[in-house]
Formats: structure tokens, sequence, C-alpha cells
């Protein structure tokens, strides 16, 4: 997925670019570690999920499809993983432009905000989490201090606090591809629209938007893939009252022994976050763009 | 420290131009010099003063050059005026409108960028669309207008070609058709050029400087190529160190620049420095390591000073003259150009350097031989130096 932003070298594309080149033995090590370490548990998953007690069936994915109750589960991962991306989004756009366009060290001092939570475990961040939704913690205390509430709420295990949480720990992974997007982006475009007579709003949605939508595109493929597979998080800041996809893969492992039931649920998540990831990548190369 | 460096741009460096020279060389005027006008402006950047106290004065239909070398200030001013930059203090107009606080979007000048700024992911005529989009023209009158100004720099035929698949004369005329489209009331031109190989500079050149020309488009050049000042400008700004050194005609700040800086970045010339030794009705004597040079200019006595000659008013051989002044030097090279040949002499003086021009090599002319040179007296520019 790369950028198509322009740099002002007028490059002429040459024949023979698909020649065949050395180099590309170089990704043969890696390949072939994924190889072990991906694709056969993969089959080996998508084996077990075609088989149960009684030889091979689809009694896994009916299970899984036919009961409201695992279709809602699927529709609380959906869920879950929506608003993350979309919260991510929202927040991470303009801070992933502020960091792009900070100098010196405020940029610096950006980037440290943005990236040193990312070396904090997920456990101690979501228990940090907990701590200050508790009863006696900082939110409710500034809620009640302003005058939203009466006496202190309870905020742990609620959806708030899951969604608060997930936004906390995924966007940085918002962030970074589109930042990355928008520290490519030649000012100059920006500026030329204005002397156009093209205000603010018009050259956002005109000229920064499109021009930076394969970062938005790659950030929200990340953020929706691995959101919807979150397994830490939930589990730790809603746990029951919130069950996921792979909340239910663990259980069916671990409680209920259920490998069936585990491996199908797996593969359908496994099926929603590729078709994310595909449509996304789609996404990039079509829109209208000329001679692309 | 803004103000602490002005050594009187204007003022008195005493040459008494001869009357003819400077109606003659200087470009046709326009009726009112001031339909852009910048006054005063200063710019600082953080404690570095880019721009002090800088005023220019623009004709309507006017091509002036912005010309010094990098680190100038001309894109801080350029940026200025387009309101890309806000300035510290000063004021920016435009026919008479206070533009000093107004937003670039709403100022209604358009701006050609070095790389052009095409927009990647539009085409051809959806970036020459763009402004007139913005500004929501109705869709027929965009078609209208599009075709028109492709026309005008003869893209027609690209209107639907992605900007990555032009060439770089070709993104330069989309650019330029995309910014005179609106109609700007001032274009400004940011080194437009300088990505073209020479050949199709040049010819972008001719082919620019008509284009504004017939649209009597008002027009700011930013460039350190001091050719295409000349080729191009109405008249040239020539800038240093955030300040203007002489505006003028091509031909006038060629032949009569008012500062040693200024003859110093236009074209070649001769430099020999000496001292004045007196003076009378408006000409100086000057000693010099290569013997006494007369020059129109009036200096005390003792002054030092900078004799600038430029090489092709200088020529070959002894003279009994007068009006003259003569020298004689070994030649230490032969400089061919083509359609022109270079002397190079020595010279008594690190940092001095006598250069001759020539149409054609003289045959008979060896390295290492003793030359004597001769130019007028009216053509010894004299610049005091500190």
């Amino acid at each position: 997925m790369t950028a198509t932003v322009h740099t002002g070298d007028r490059t002429t594309v040459k024949e023979g670019r698909a020649r065949f080149d050395g180099k590309a033995l170089l990704v043969l090590p890696g390949l072939a570690f994924m190889a072990v370490a991906f694709a056969v548990p993969l089959l080996l998953l998508i084996g077990d999920s075609f088989t149960g007690g009684k030889g091979v069936s689809l009694d896994g994915y009916r299970k899984v499809l036919a009961d409201d109750y695992y279709v809602g589960i699927i529709r609380n991962s959906l869920q879950l993983a929506l608003i993350t991306t979309v919260g991510t989004l929202l927040l991470g756009y303009p801070a992933a432009f502020a960091l792009a366009r900070a100098r010196g060290n405020l940029q610096i001092v950006l980037f440290a905000l943005i990236f040193l939570p990312l070396t904090v475990s997920v456990i101690v961040k979501t228990f940090g989490i907990a701590i200050i939704m508790g009863r006696n913690g900082i939110i409710n205390w500034l809620l009640v201090n302003l005058g939203f509430i009466e006496r202190p709420i309870r905020l742990v295990f609620t959806e708030f606090n899951l969604y608060f949480g997930m936004l906390n720990v995924f966007l940085p992974f918002m962030i970074l591809p589109i930042y990355s997007v928008i520290r490519m982006l030649d000012t100059r475009l920006t500026d030329a629209g204005a002397s156009l007579g093209a205000g603010p709003v018009y050259v956002f949605t005109r000229i920064t938007l499109p021009l930076t939508m394969p970062g938005v595109i790659a950030g929200v493929s990340l953020v929706f893939s691995i959101s919807v597979a979150a397994y830490v998080t939930p589990s730790l800041l809603i746990g029951d009252r919130f069950m996921t996809m792979s909340q239910v893969m663990a259980k069916a492992y671990l409680n209920i022994r259920d490998f069936q039931l585990g491996a199908s649920m797996a593969v359908i998540m496994l099926v929603i976050a590729a078709a994310v990831v595909f449509a996304s990548s789609f996404l990039v190369r079509s829109p209208g763009q000329p001679g692309r | 420290m803004p103000r602490s460096v002005a050594p009187g741009r204007d003022s008195t460096f005493g040459v008494t131009l001869p009357a003819t020279a400077s109606t003659e060389l200087s470009a046709p005027a326009s009726e009112s010099r001031h339909y852009l006008d910048v006054a005063a402006v200063t710019k600082h950047f953080g404690s570095t003063v880019v721009l002090s106290d800088l005023t220019l004065a623009v004709g309507q239909g006017e091509l002036i050059s912005l010309l010094g070398p990098s680190g100038c200030g001309k894109t801080t001013l350029l940026r200025l005026i387009a309101g890309l930059l806000t300035l510290d203090s000063g004021t920016i107009s435009v026919s008479g409108r206070d533009l000093t606080r107004v937003a670039a979007h709403r100022r209604n000048i358009g701006i050609v960028f070095q790389n052009y700024a095409l927009f990647p992911h539009l085409s051809v005529a959806d970036n020459v669309a763009f402004g007139l989009r913005a500004q929501r023209v109705p869709r027929v009158e965009i078609e209208e207008r599009v075709r028109a100004a492709l026309a005008l720099v003869r893209m027609e035929g690209f209107a639907g070609r992605a900007v990555s698949a032009l060439s770089g004369g070709q993104q330069q005329r989309t650019a330029v058709a995309r910014a005179i489209v609106v109609k700007p009331s001032l274009l400004l031109l940011d080194e437009p050029f300088s990505a073209l190989d020479r050949k199709l500079r040049e010819t972008m050149q001719i082919e620019m400087r008509h284009l504004l020309r017939d649209l009597r488009i008002t027009s700011l050049f930013v460039t350190h190529d001091q050719d295409e000042a000349l080729v191009i400008s109405d008249r040239i700004a020539v800038i240093n160190e955030g300040r203007i050194e002489h505006l003028g005609g091509p031909g006038e700040v060629y032949a009569r620049p008012k500062t040693l800086y200024v003859m110093e970045f236009i074209g070649q010339s001769t430099r020999i420095a000496g001292r004045v030794t007196s003076g009378a009705q408006g000409t100086v004597s000057i000693d010099t390591p290569l013997g006494r040079l007369s020059a129109p200019a009036s200096y005390p006595p003792g002054t030092a000073v900078v004799v600038g000659v430029r090489p092709e008013a200088i020529l070959l051989g002894e003279g009994r003259e007068a009006e003259f002044n003569h020298i004689r030097a070994k030649l230490l090279d032969i400089v061919f150009f083509g359609s022109k040949t270079v002397l190079i002499l020595a010279s008594a003086v690190p940092g001095d350097r006598i250069l001759v021009e020539l149409a054609r090599r003289p045959p008979s002319l060896e390295v290492g031989a003793d030359v004597a040179v001769r130019w007028r007296v009216d053509d010894s520019m004299v610049f005091p130096v500190r």
C-alpha cells in the first residue's frame, strides 16, 4: 500500500519492471518462517472447523450461524471493531496531522506522547484504566465535580469503559499510517489550492483527504482487523457482560473443549478481517484516479 | 536589528548618469506604478531578519523579476504577497485593496510553483478547473474557460491526461493554465523554469513573456537566474539580504547598477580596486595597481573604491584618446563560448579580475602575451567599498 503523493520529480516508467531480480530471493527466510508458524496451523485450524466428534461435518458453522446467541456475539465483535475504528479515526486523523506538521522539539514530544503508551503492556494499561474508572477514580471525580452527576456511578465493566480502553489501546495504530502519509504530502499542494480561491474546508476535502486516503485506509484496516480479534482488553475491561468472538473461542477451547466450535468461530473471524483488508486495498486502488 | 543595514539604496553613490542613458534603457513605464504596493514590509523567522523594511511598487501589467541568491528573501516576499505567510509589519495592497490581513484564498493571487504543485490525483482538466469549482462557477462556464485556458498554453489535447503522464514542460503549461484560468489580479511565479532543461527553459521563458504580456497579467517572477530575469522582465528588483538593492529595467540594472553587489550579480564584469586621488567636475581619478583610471563619479580623495567595467565595453589595443582608460596586463586564458570569446587578463590584486569580451577570437593572440586594452571613461562604474 503505497502513498500516491506528488513529490515533484518526473518519473518516466521504463519497461522491464517485471524482470526477475535476485533480491527477490531475500523474502525466502521470512516466507519459510511464516509457512511453519502461520500457514500450517491455519490449515490445521480450518481442518478442525470441519471435523467434529462424528467426522467431517458443518456442525461448527451451523452452531455459530444458526444460534442467536453466537450471532449476537459476532455482532458484538463487529460493533466493537467498528466503534473502535471510527473512534480512533476521528481522534487519530487530527493527531496525525498535528504530528506531521509539528517541528523540532514539539514533534519529539508529540511522538513520545502518542507512541510511549505502545511500550506499556496491554494488561498494565487495561488495569490502569480500571483504576481511573473506579468509584474513587479520576473520571468519577471529574464528573461529580463538574456537576454532571450527583454521586459516583459505576463505570468498571461497562461498555463505556470498554470503548474507552479500546480507543486508548488502538489509537497509535491509526495514527502511525496516517501520519506517514500526511508527512509526505507536499504543503505546496494545499498552498496552491488556497491560491486558487479554495477555502480550508474545500482544500481539505478535495486535496488533503483524497491524497491521504491510502493512510486512512491502511489505518482503518489495521485497527479493524486487530480490534475485531481483541481478547485481552475486552476480557479485562468488561468480561462476560459483553462477549466477543475471541472470548467465545477461548471458552470453546479452554472450558467446554469444543474444538470444532472454536475453530469455526476463528475461521468466521478470519474471513471478516480478511474481507475488510481486501476491500480496503481495493478501495485504495480504485477511486477515480486517472492513470493509476 | 531589523533596520541597522540600509546604506541608502537609492542614495548618492554620486554616480552621475548621462542624461540619455536611463530613459533609453528603462522599460516602458506604465501609467501608475502602484497597482501592487508592498510598503515597509518586515519579516523575521525567529531571530533572523528575512526582509527588512522592504518597499516595492509595481504597475498594472508589469512583469517584475525578484532576482537574488537563495536565502535573500525573495521567496519569502512572494509567500507574503500570496498570503501564505503573515508579515511582522508593513502593508500589502493590490489595486488599492489592502490585503495585509486577508486570507490567502480570498486574495485572488495566482501562484505557479517551482515544482508546479499539480494535484496528482486529478487530470489536467480537473487541475485547471479546480479554482473555478472552488469558486462555484457554473458548470458550463467552467468547461468553456478550462478549454480556453488549455488552448492558451497549447495543452488542448491533454485535458484527460493524468498529470503524472506529462513532461516537465507540459506540467508547467498546466500549472500556468490552472493559475490564469481564475483571472488572478496578480500572478506569482516561483522559479517556474528551474526544473526545465536549458533549451526548453529558453523557449518557455519567451513563450511565458508573450502570454503574460498579451493577457496583461501583472506578474512577479522569483528567480536566481540573472539571464532569466533579463529575458523576461520589464523591471528587475535585485534583492540582497532582504532588501531591494536596485529596481530598474534590465538595461539599466545591467549598464548602471546602483551597487557593487548588483554589478557582480548581473552579468560578467571587470573589477579593479583602487583609491580616489582627485576629482573635478564629476570625474575622479583613481589610483590602481594597473595605473591611473578616470571615471564619472564624485568621491572625496582617499575613498577606497572598485572600478567596474562590462566585458563588452573593453576594446583591444592601445589608444591615445583622453576619453579612454588604458591598461596593460598579461593574458591568462582565452575562453571560447561559441558566439563570443572571453579573454581573462592577470590582475595585480586578489579578488580583482579583468575580462574582455570579443565577438571573434583574434588569430594572433596567445596566452602569456602582454595585452593592451582600453575602455571609455564613461563606461567605468565606480563603487565605494568599506
